[in-house]
């Protein structure tokens, strides 16, 4: 069921008041690619584009944050806490990016909660634009369930006249949060959806889900199962002789949360800043502990781990998927190591 | 415009990578390797910790790492660590001298569940560096002796000279409340006592009764298979038998996966486990 329907210009509206006193952040065409960057106008995003380089994550997560300050005081040391809560506006987050986001957000803020993510999470305003198609080559969102906004958004769009582009286009709109609602009531640019609006919302979804290719004999919800078989597979093994362990799915990864803690000390040694940067399990030093001994020393056990951790065991902590589909970690390997060719050889082993 | 401020949940609190400040009380030199130090929070909070569970200690500036309490909840003046030089950040605080003052994070992880282990016989294997978080252990089941039943300890150490806590080793063996003996494996000239693997010790201890003792094993990951083989012999049940877990631990919250084995966060769910939970942990012990 759609809440209101808005044209495009009516929305790019809304996002340019938003974004006057916030950061706003979208999808900008660089050459042939697009990426998430900031922009002081919505005209300069692009909302019918394939997909972004990487995802919205370094927004909420960025690869290098700072935890607190720290100096020395009277033979002891004083810490302050540094916290990001800088209004933003998060423009055109395809379904996959926002099944990310809310993985993320169980990941930090359950059990013990990140202040650091929590201050960017809490003051970031999500709106989620709908693929009606395949963004692309090998994606296999459809298969992870990825391709369908189940959270993570405060409003989402559908675009419902098909993308031809232009000003034209209409959106049905889903209120994800009662801020996303006030969002588009306040403002009194949508419409109360018809019943050709909720005809048109049936139809558009019903092409996406033939748009959509299975990838995997299996989904999402059986690949624990399929991953409980397979620890022992000669698969890894195999797949692992043609990987660098360079951690570059992890880096363009949407979901991978690892990071590591360091300390830099500014010149007078008084004072410095302990700070996170993103981490990768494929990178080989990850599980080594002091004295040498490392934990996954081979390139197989770390395959192995990134690909139970996306599949099986953040799934089964968490709730959500560790993975959503979009194949980043896929086009970004330098060895061509392929995930959807991965669960396919591990299904044949059945 | 409205205000597009989140309806999350704004959990207070504090923000769990600052670290407390603390005074080192004393300091003293165990072995080639490693110091034992003696520690007290500057506001004067005890540690408030269960035994096994350990702490993330700062040098500002250097880094943090992961070190396990080795001193019991009982004793609340101080809190101890057994550090051992391994790299940059034990380094310094190798270097630390009584008044100087570190950052504390913690208690973390889940330590020993006391109360699973009142009422039971207890047999505690201890392998090098392991001694350290079962020491916390130890102390905790001499100062709360009545509510155990027989009490045996069993320690192995490469060599004399690398054996920790060596008035503890000497009140131990005349203490009339425990049944502790040692070994190592190489012996120098003034070794008296056993040589050879700590399952060799297993002759010094009674029969066990399966129904009532609680095993503790904490050691090297090559150490442990052999222990657990020798328990499981004298048929102890698996969910009876604990040991704690070394793993590259950065944030100690479950968030930056360097401790993960399997599917567990060992900073969360560990360090210490039932040996019926690690079995299905194919890293766990390797």
């Amino acid at each position: 069921m759609l809440d209101r329907t808005i044209s495009k210009s009516s929305l790019l509206e809304l996002v340019d008041d938003a974004g006057r006193s916030r950061r706003l952040i979208g999808p900008v065409k660089r050459k042939d690619h697009f990426f998430y960057e900031q922009v002081s106008r919505a005209s300069q995003l692009d909302l019918n584009f394939s997909y972004c380089v990487y995802g919205p994550k370094a927004f909420l997560f960025p690869p290098h944050e700072t935890l607190f300050a720290f100096k020395s005081a009277d033979g002891s040391f004083e810490t302050e806490s540094i916290l990001n809560d800088e209004p933003t506006v998060l423009v055109g987050v395809h379904p996959c990016d926002l099944n990310a986001i809310r993985l993320l957000d169980h990941a930090f803020t359950e059990t013990f909660c990140d202040k650091h993510y929590l201050a960017r999470r809490a003051s970031t305003f999500i709106i989620g634009v709908d693929c009606p198609r395949p963004c692309a080559e090998g994606v296999f969102c459809r298969d992870m369930k990825g391709n369908e906004a189940a959270g993570g958004f405060d409003i989402m769009c559908y675009p419902l006249a098909g993308p031809r582009g232009g000003d034209d286009l209409r959106y049905g709109v889903v209120f994800g949060t009662p801020t996303g609602r006030e969002f588009i009531l306040y403002s009194q640019a949508g419409e109360r959806p018809t019943v050709e609006d909720e005809r048109a919302f049936e139809r558009y979804q019903m092409e996406k889900r033939e748009a959509f290719p299975k990838m995997i004999p299996y989904d999402v919800d059986a690949l624990p199962e399929l991953l409980d078989r397979s620890y022992d597979s000669l698969l890894w093994e195999a797949t692992a002789r043609r990987c660098y362990s360079c951690g570059s799915c992890n880096l363009s990864c949407p979901t991978c949360y690892c990071f590591n803690i360091s300390d830099d000390v500014d010149l007078s040694l008084k004072s410095g800043e302990r700070s996170r940067d993103w981490d990768g399990c494929q990178l080989r030093a990850f599980a080594e502990v002091a004295g040498g001994h490392n934990f996954r020393p081979k390139a197989a056990s770390r395959l192995r781990h990134r690909i139970y951790r996306k599949a099986k065991w953040i799934k089964e902590r968490e709730g959500i998927a560790g993975c959503v589909g979009c194949a980043r970690c896929d086009r970004a390997c330098t060895a061509h190591i392929n995930s959807v060719e991965i669960y396919n050889q591990l299904a044949e082993e059945k | 415009m409205p205000m597009l401020e989140q309806p999350f949940v704004r959990r207070h609190g504090r923000n769990l990578y600052e670290p407390k400040p603390a005074r080192v009380v004393s300091v003293r030199k165990l072995t080639d390797l490693e110091n034992h130090y003696s520690l007290k929070f500057e506001d004067g909070q005890p540690l408030d910790h269960h035994p096994g569970q350990f702490v993330q200690v700062s040098i500002l500036g250097i880094g943090e790492c992961p070190i396990s309490v080795c001193s019991s909840p009982t004793r609340p003046d101080t809190f101890e660590l057994c550090v051992r030089r391994a790299g940059g950040v034990t380094e310094h605080i190798h270097r630390l001298k009584p008044r100087d003052v570190v950052g504390i994070r913690g208690p973390l992880g889940h330590g020993f569940d006391v109360d699973d282990l009142h009422g039971h016989d207890i047999l505690i294997v201890a392998g090098g560096l392991g001694l350290a978080p079962v020491r916390s252990l130890i102390q905790y089941i001499l100062d709360e002796r009545s509510r155990f039943g027989s009490f045996h300890l069993l320690y192995g150490a490469r060599a004399p000279e690398e054996m920790l806590f060596q008035n503890d080793l000497t009140l131990w063996r005349e203490s009339k409340e425990v049944n502790f003996h040692a070994t190592v494996d190489r012996p120098n000239e003034q070794w008296r006592g056993r040589t050879g693997v700590v399952t060799t010790l297993f002759s010094e201890i009674p029969s066990l009764d399966p129904a009532s003792t609680m095993v503790v094993i904490v050691g090297p990951p090559v150490m442990f298979k052999f222990v657990v083989l020798e328990v499981l012999a004298r048929r102890i049940p698996q969910k009876n038998i604990f040991c704690s877990l070394e793993r590259r631990m950065k944030c100690g919250i479950g968030k930056c996966g360097h401790c993960q084995a399997n599917n567990v966060y060992v900073c969360l769910e560990g360090p210490v486990f039932r040996y019926g939970e690690l079995k299905a942990l194919r890293e766990a012990i390797q």
